[in-house]
């Protein structure tokens, strides 16, 4: 049986976040996830670090916390983030008020911003759509979400936070009016374990109404909708954001070696078993060509769906919680509902999840009367690869090889170099796209790994395995083949995961059944004998 | 722009426009097979799987169609057997086991697990197949039908270095063309194949081996060989590309392989040609009759969408017209109802077009 004092609940950003924070400040804490690391909102989002840009007009609260963000990240994770800059861009069918508006709340909210004409815009960007008249740059920037959640994690357990994956949480026990105790069942084995705990915090995402539930506590979460599209290069340098109140399809940001466009908002039950419609997704092409003409064009790997949960109050007024920004809201039980020891944390933005960690954990220290600051805004998530490492690793393996892999394990990679060095296999390169070795997915595999992986989707999460083109089916076997050569599986279970694995790849490339990804979609049915998505969309545009 | 001249032009070289090439030049006409690269095909794994059929009324057509592709693959030296309605499970890169209708001899070597005391052999380097994990997977099947023979795993390690990893495609390659590296390969296999009956190997044995030079590694290991297929690029599904694309070519056939088709010339109800893409000079190619054989490209092309096909395979607009009185399709297209069609209706398809292209040409009526 454990004890802890703090038990997070919720595997994301946010959760990963309030671990680092609790574990710098000293206090003891386990996380708990129902499924892998950064699964909920947090995966299936952008990517973007948003500079505030796009809360400027509407929301400049909002708009301040993303700029200062946006600063302490590319600082304290510069492995996690890609600088790749952003545009604001005027399209002729929007509202120039508007456009003037953001240059001046922009400058209101701190946004470093420099204005564009049409042509200096076209000569930065040659993709943007030649009737644009102008632009504003900005400091936007694509980020790692698992990278940033598993840097958290891996950063915590140094300082001697825990934490469980597929750990879900099943009963929360209260006593006199406190917490005393949170139960969970390992989904893998399906045992029972208990944790008493001083207090719970509930960062379970779009998951948070149904854990609070569990405290007899009512938190209201709306679950809305983004569906988003992956397409399988780069069509910008930068992050293009259409420059008009927020609307479907306005950002389009290039992640690694695809981009990603996005999103609808549409409102749902719950957060499970999320799917987009065919008009959605024609919606989000016909939206973002407006921007960027080649997206009407470009070959789409797949779509995915992620809900933002935001926080609806039951009652408005004072009594509704205590209102941190427009951002988030950082619900105090005790004091709300009665319940002494428990804390939700509800709505916000990636981007601003750090700040979201610290409110969490300036509660969590003031209940237990720990006197310890905020430091998460100035120590680094990861330490620095030194030269003497940087220069072998470049003698072991090709240049971009060894870029992208020291940019994924930082110190750790000293590891990953001693196996190749010791079996030179291993230096084959199993996923193209990302440029995975076998090394590393040894190394992801193994008992040292900092967060443990149990289906080749977790390897994905770890690795970026499987995001190109291919959608896994190559790299997926390889994947399996290298498990089952540690010992990790045997032979039917590790064919068995690679079938879940493509069968949870394909369902979101069924959205996507037209064109070359068609092509790629009927080689990757044949290859493994197994039927084409029942949900398959006729394509429209073969027709074109 | 230079032109050539043909009886039947035809765009695609899967297992469509292959058939569909054959059925053309049996009637001794000038053909054409052009293509942007291997087909279909060359990505599968050799074998015909078998797969929901269409109509009732087409069985008798499709088992004629099937006849001929297989007397086909038997001219080209891959002779391809087997029963549409006996398929077989077949042994597949995960060790699961598929339905297969029609394979070479050395793919239906691995159905019939247990029958022989078996070894699988693996390479040392060439990671994309594992010879334990293999004979774990083929030794569940053996458990549950409590067969005799356990499959064995052993590793051979070759002296050639082809860097890391290894592929398939270096080792059928080699195999090819270097009789010092075969000379080596073979004696690595006859030791770790003494004292089986069966030797079951990833499909490595050449790019081009007919059907005459496998029996002959059969005869010098001195026991049955078995080849499982990889993923591609699988060394089988490109060895039966080679060998109907060679038996094309000895039977007349102009292959413009590598030459993308650009634009189809359709005017007054007919089809001309089609226009080709060629370092530095562009092509035109006439026809009599043209075969669209390019699966989920062929839309492009034809400009318009498809309603469906006429019985003669022409294609119809989905204002109902003929879009062209010489112009037929074959393949994926040619079954837009089918959503995916299997190997065998896209054979059919491909044997009718062909069919249809050849006997109609010059004459038509709408």
């Amino acid at each position: 049986m454990e004890s802890t004092q703090v038990v997070i609940i919720g595997g994301g950003a946010t959760g990963a976040g309030i671990l680092w924070d609790l574990s710098l400040r000293g206090i003891a804490a386990i996380l708990l996830e129902q499924g892998d690391i950064a699964n909920g909102a947090t995966g299936r989002c952008h990517g973007l670090l948003h500079s505030g840009g796009r809360y400027a007009v509407k929301d400049p609260e909002a708009a301040r916390s993303c700029a200062i963000e946006n600063r302490i990240i590319k600082k304290i994770a510069p492995h996690c983030v890609e600088e790749v800059g952003g545009l604001f861009v005027q399209c002729p069918q929007d509202d120039p008020a508007f456009f003037e508006q953001w240059w001046k709340a922009a400058a209101v909210a701190g946004i470093e911003s420099r204005r564009l004409g049409s042509e200096e815009a076209r000569h930065l960007e040659p993709g943007l759509a030649p009737d644009i008249l102008g632009a504003f740059t900005c400091p936007d920037a694509h980020v790692d979400v698992f990278r940033l959640t598993l840097a958290n994690l891996e950063a915590a357990a140094a300082r001697g936070g825990k934490f469980h994956t597929y750990a879900k949480v099943t009963a929360i026990d209260t006593e006199d009016g406190r917490v005393r105790a949170v139960k969970y069942r390992d989904q893998r084995t399906g045992e029972q374990h208990k944790i008493f705990c001083e207090m719970a915090i509930n960062a379970a995402g779009g998951w948070a109404q149904a854990v609070a539930a569990m405290a007899g506590v009512d938190v209201p979460v709306r679950c809305d909708k983004g569906s988003l599209l992956v397409i399988n290069h780069r069509l910008s340098r930068s992050v293009i954001n259409r420059c008009r109140k927020a609307s479907d399809a306005d950002i389009l940001v290039p992640a690694g070696p695809v981009c990603i466009l996005g999103t609808s908002s549409i409102e749902v039950p719950n957060p499970e078993d999320l799917s987009a419609s065919a008009e959605e997704i024609d919606d989000l092409l016909r939206q973002g060509s407006v921007m960027i003409p080649e997206v009407a064009e470009a070959r789409i790997l797949r779509v995915f769906c992620g809900v933002r949960p935001l926080y609806l109050p039951r009652q408005t007024g004072t009594s509704a919680g205590r209102e941190i920004s427009r951002g988030f809201f950082l619900l105090n039980h005790g004091a709300q509902d009665g319940l002494g020891g428990f804390v939700s944390i509800v709505g916000g933005k990636l981007t601003t999840y750090r700040q979201m960690a610290a409110a969490v954990s300036d509660c969590v220290a003031q209940e237990l009367g720990v006197q310890v600051e905020c430091t998460t805004d100035t120590v680094p998530l990861q330490g620095t690869v030194d030269g003497k490492t940087h220069r072998r690793l470049n003698h072991l393996l090709p240049a971009p090889v060894a870029h992208k892999l020291e940019i994924r394990l930082g110190p750790e990679i000293a590891r990953v170099m001693d196996a190749i060095e010791e079996r030179p296999e291993l230096a084959e390169i199993v996923c193209d796209c990302e440029m995975v070795t076998r090394a590393e997915l040894e190394y992801v595999l193994g008992s040292n790994a900092p967060v443990p992986v149990q289906t080749i989707a977790d390897i994905g999460r770890r690795t970026r395995l499987g995001f190109g083109p291919c959608q896994g089916t190559f790299c997926g076997y390889k994947a399996m083949l290298t498990a089952y050569r540690t010992h990790r599986w045997t032979a039917s279970q590790a064919a068995n995961e690679l079938s879940a694995y493509l069968h949870e790849r394909r369902k979101g490339q069924s959205f996507v059944h037209h064109g070359q990804q068609m092509e790629q979609l009927d080689l990757n049915c044949d290859l493994y004998g197994v039927d084409r998505p029942a949900e398959a969309l006729s394509g429209a545009r073969d027709a074109k | 722009m230079q032109s050539k001249s043909f009886d039947v032009v035809v765009v695609g070289s899967g297992i469509a426009g292959l058939t569909a090439a054959a059925a053309a030049a049996r009637q001794s006409l000038r053909v054409a097979l052009i293509s942007t690269g291997p087909g279909s095909i060359a990505l599968g794994a050799g074998w015909l799987k078998a797969e929901p059929m269409g109509p009732a009324a087409e069985a008798a057509e499709l088992s004629e169609a099937l006849a001929f592709f297989c007397e086909t693959s038997r001219l080209a030296g891959c002779p391809l057997m087997g029963d549409i309605d006996r398929p077989r499970p077949m042994p597949n890169y995960l060790g699961s086991f598929e339905s297969v209708a029609f394979a070479p001899q050395r793919l239906w070597n691995a159905g019939g697990d247990g029958m022989a005391s078996t070894v699988i052999v693996g390479i040392r380097g060439l990671s994309i197949f594992d010879e334990n994990f293999m004979a774990e997977r083929l030794n569940e099947r053996v458990r549950v039908a409590g067969s005799p023979y356990a499959y064995k795993a052993r590793q051979i390690a070759l002296s050639h270095d082809f860097g890391t990893p290894s592929t398939v495609l270096q080792i059928g390659l080699c195999f090819d063309r270097d009789p010092a590296f075969r000379a080596e390969l073979m004696a690595a296999l006859r030791t770790a194949a003494s004292g089986f009956e069966r030797i079951l190997l990833p499909g490595i044995l050449g790019l081009h081996s007919s059907e005459w030079m496998l029996a002959q590694v059969e005869a010098e290991l001195g026991c049955s060989v078995c080849e499982i297929p990889t993923l591609p690029p699988s060394i089988l599904g490109l060895r039966l590309f080679h060998r109907l694309q060679s038996y094309l070519h000895s039977n007349g056939v102009e292959l413009f392989a590598g030459f993308p088709a650009q634009r189809l010339l359709l005017r007054d109800g007919m089809c001309a040609g089609v226009e080709v893409t060629a370092p530095g000079h562009p092509m035109t190619l006439r026809g009599e009759s043209v075969v669209l054989a390019t699966g989920r490209r062929s839309a492009p092309l034809l400009n318009e969408p498809i309603a469906g096909c006429d019985a003669h395979m022409r294609p119809i607009s989905s204002a109902g017209d003929l879009l062209a009185q010489n112009l037929f399709l074959a393949g994926t297209l040619a079954h837009s109802g089918l959503g995916h069609p299997g190997d065998t209706m896209r054979i059919l398809s491909g044997y009718r077009a062909g069919t249809f292209a050849a006997t109609t040409r010059g004459a038509y009526a709408s």
